[in-house]
């Protein structure tokens, strides 16, 4: 009876793409907002993710997250080494700046400036070209992000002149960073040139990133600088965690993809629930009919299900086939870069789905399997 | 080797009632009628009689308050609602007024359902539904849709679904209510030569006495009640 069911849904033709239109675009927006919602928790991570070979951060103990900076003084860097239990340790510059390009063209950026000696805190991406190009003094690497906001011409920006703070700087590289919740393209210096041609203050230094000599834990080694320097320390999974924390702590963007993804739910159930259950409703008297000639409840359920579970599947495959292609499209747009599409939110998209088709199928047949088939003679 | 049976229903004492707020109606009263094979009977009577009733609870697809039905010596009110329904689907034919064929399905699919529902292959099935839809007439409308069939054709296709499994017993409920007199009498003759057959037996629910020449009995209700039966050619005589 699959066979029959599936021809008297398909055969409605308003309603079979009415249903599959409603899930599918449930899908697409519980899909895609997820996605952009994890993607932009990812992007408070990502300048500590994109620091590989750190495992110890050590900070202001006001600093909340990687771009929220307070400088802590030179002085910290040298107690940091001589703490026990320390492999390396090295500064790390990260603060707001202009870069002018010499046409006029500027842009805000993060600088980040990275140790001179072993520039830790480079991106791995292209990393063995961008540092050999960060060498030259007051050289810049730029990321993809610069350079499609100062160059949007196209044209290669190596070996281009730019300002910072009017002071003079040429672009020797380009990298690819992670994306980061602030938006803000990302350039890279060593990290003398960086404090050298940024505003005079009386700190520079962001961060100290610090490796733990072997058979030593990252924990135990934040858990000891701390001690010894007053200063926080976190290990590379707890300042990660700390900048998702603080967007969802402190900015509205939970609740704004939160009300976006009930609204795909709330879509799915309603268009799903009642679409079916007027699909139900105007078949009542052809189930009544089916009841009546010998088809048993179980067949007329295997009958509603199937048709529920067929316009799930077409809907979804189309909703989340929408959802990768928008953001494979949107990986072109690098300030859209680093949202995926997890294997969590395909599989948890799915579940929700086809509950929501499961459940509104059942609710409707409900009707037909308690109908008496008599209710074919009646008038 | 026994004698043949020749009832191929039989219902006895039959009463039914409905709830009506804390009362109950009752619509039915000690209902005795035998379905001969081989005859088509008509239940006749004007409208809220409870013949319909009748119908429904002679097909089992309704349950009597009080009394037994048995259908090829059958007693449907000791089966399990399981069998029951497998029982209806292998010895009964279900003619309806308003056909109730599925827009969705083709002439063929349509009269193919009571072979699907039985388990057969959707192949199989609709070759067997296209030899019962080309004796009716139908061969060339095989894979049209209901709305593209006239009224009278949609009543044969209705007639070829309640055929398709060789049921003992088919009931029909108004089949001509909503044709013209020519399809009306070319459905019914389709009917009386169905119910020619000797090992089936036909019973028409009624009030279009444009038809009743086609019945071989005429059983007329009133009131819950049957108030008298004979041959068409008795009709001054039956009350």
């Amino acid at each position: 009876m699959i066979g029959v069911a599936l021809k008297m849904l398909m055969g409605d033709r308003v309603k079979y793409f009415g249903l599959i239109f409603g899930i599918g675009f449930s899908t697409l927006l519980m899909s895609q907002q997820t996605s952009v919602f994890l993607g932009l928790l990812t992007w408070g991570a990502n300048p500590v993710l994109d620091v590989r070979e750190a495992a110890v951060w050590v900070m202001d103990p006001r600093v909340p997250q990687a771009d929220t900076g307070q400088p802590i003084p030179d002085q910290a860097l040298y107690r940091i080494r001589s703490i026990d239990g320390v492999q390396w340790a090295v500064p790390y510059f990260r603060g707001t700046t202009t870069l002018k390009s010499a046409d006029g063209a500027f842009a805000s950026i993060t600088l980040v400036g990275v140790d001179n000696q072993s520039l830790i805190g480079l991106p791995p991406v292209n990393r063995a070209e961008a540092a050999a190009a960060i060498r030259g003094r007051n050289a810049v690497v730029i990321d993809e992000n610069t350079q499609s906001l100062l160059y949007p011409d196209g044209r290669d920006p190596l070996g281009q002149v730019a300002e910072i703070n009017d002071n003079r700087v040429f672009i020797a590289g380009k990298t690819r960073a992670l994306a980061t919740f602030s938006g803000l393209p990302i350039a890279y210096m060593k990290y003398t040139d960086a404090i050298s041609i940024t505003p005079p203050e009386r700190n520079k230094l962001s961060f100290v990133l610090v490796s733990p000599r072997p058979g030593v834990s990252a924990e135990a080694l934040a858990d000891r600088i701390e001690a010894q320097t007053g200063l926080r320390a976190l290990t590379r999974e707890q300042f990660a965690r700390a900048g998702v924390d603080y967007i969802i702590e402190n900015t509205g963007i939970p609740l704004s993809f939160g009300l976006s993804i009930s609204l795909g739910v709330v879509v799915a159930i309603v268009i799903t629930a009642l679409t079916l259950a007027m699909f139900i409703a105007e078949n009542l008297k052809n189930f009544g009919a089916l009841k009546a000639i010998g088809v048993t409840n179980n067949q007329i359920l295997t009958m509603v299900m199937s048709q529920a579970w067929l316009v799930g599947l077409v809907g979804y495959g189309l909703g989340i086939g929408a959802t990768a292609l928008l953001l494979v499209l949107g990986r072109s747009v690098p300030s859209l870069s680093g949202l995926y599409l997890l294997w969590q939110v395909v599989a948890g998209t799915a579940l929700i789905v086809f509950s929501i088709v499961t459940v509104s199928a059942f609710v409707s047949v409900r009707r037909v399997l308690k109908m008496d088939p008599a209710i074919v003679f009646r008038g | 080797m026994g004698e043949a049976p020749t009832i191929a229903a039989r219902a006895r004492q039959i009463v039914m009632e409905f709830p009506s707020g804390d009362a109950r109606i009752r619509v039915l009263h000690d209902i005795d009628l035998d379905l001969e094979y081989g005859r088509l009977t008509f239940l006749v009577g004007p409208s809220g009689c409870g013949k319909t009733t009748v119908l429904s609870i002679l097909s089992g697809t309704l349950s009597p308050t009080g009394g037994v039905v048995e259908v090829m010596g059958e007693r449907l009110g000791e089966m399990s609602d399981a069998d029951l329904v497998k029982f209806r689907r292998r010895n009964i034919g279900f003619i309806f007024q308003s056909y109730n064929l599925i827009a969705t399905l083709s002439a063929c699919e349509n009269a193919a359902i009571p072979l699907i529902a039985d388990g057969a292959s959707m192949d199989e099935a609709t070759e067997k539904a296209a030899a019962v839809l080309e004796q009716l007439g139908l061969k060339d409308h095989l894979m049209k849709y209901p709305r593209q069939l006239s009224g009278g054709q949609q009543q044969r296709v209705a007639i070829a679904r309640a055929l398709v499994h060789e049921p003992a017993l088919i009931v029909c409920d108004e089949p001509t209510a909503a044709l013209d007199a020519a399809a009306g009498s070319a459905a019914m003759e389709l009917l009386e030569k169905a119910g020619k057959n000797p090992k089936r037996a036909v019973l028409v629910v009624t009030h279009d006495d444009r038809i009743y020449r086609f019945a071989d009995r005429i059983v007329r209700m009133e009131d819950g009640r049957i108030v008298g039966e004979g041959a068409p050619s008795d009709q001054e005589r039956i009350p």
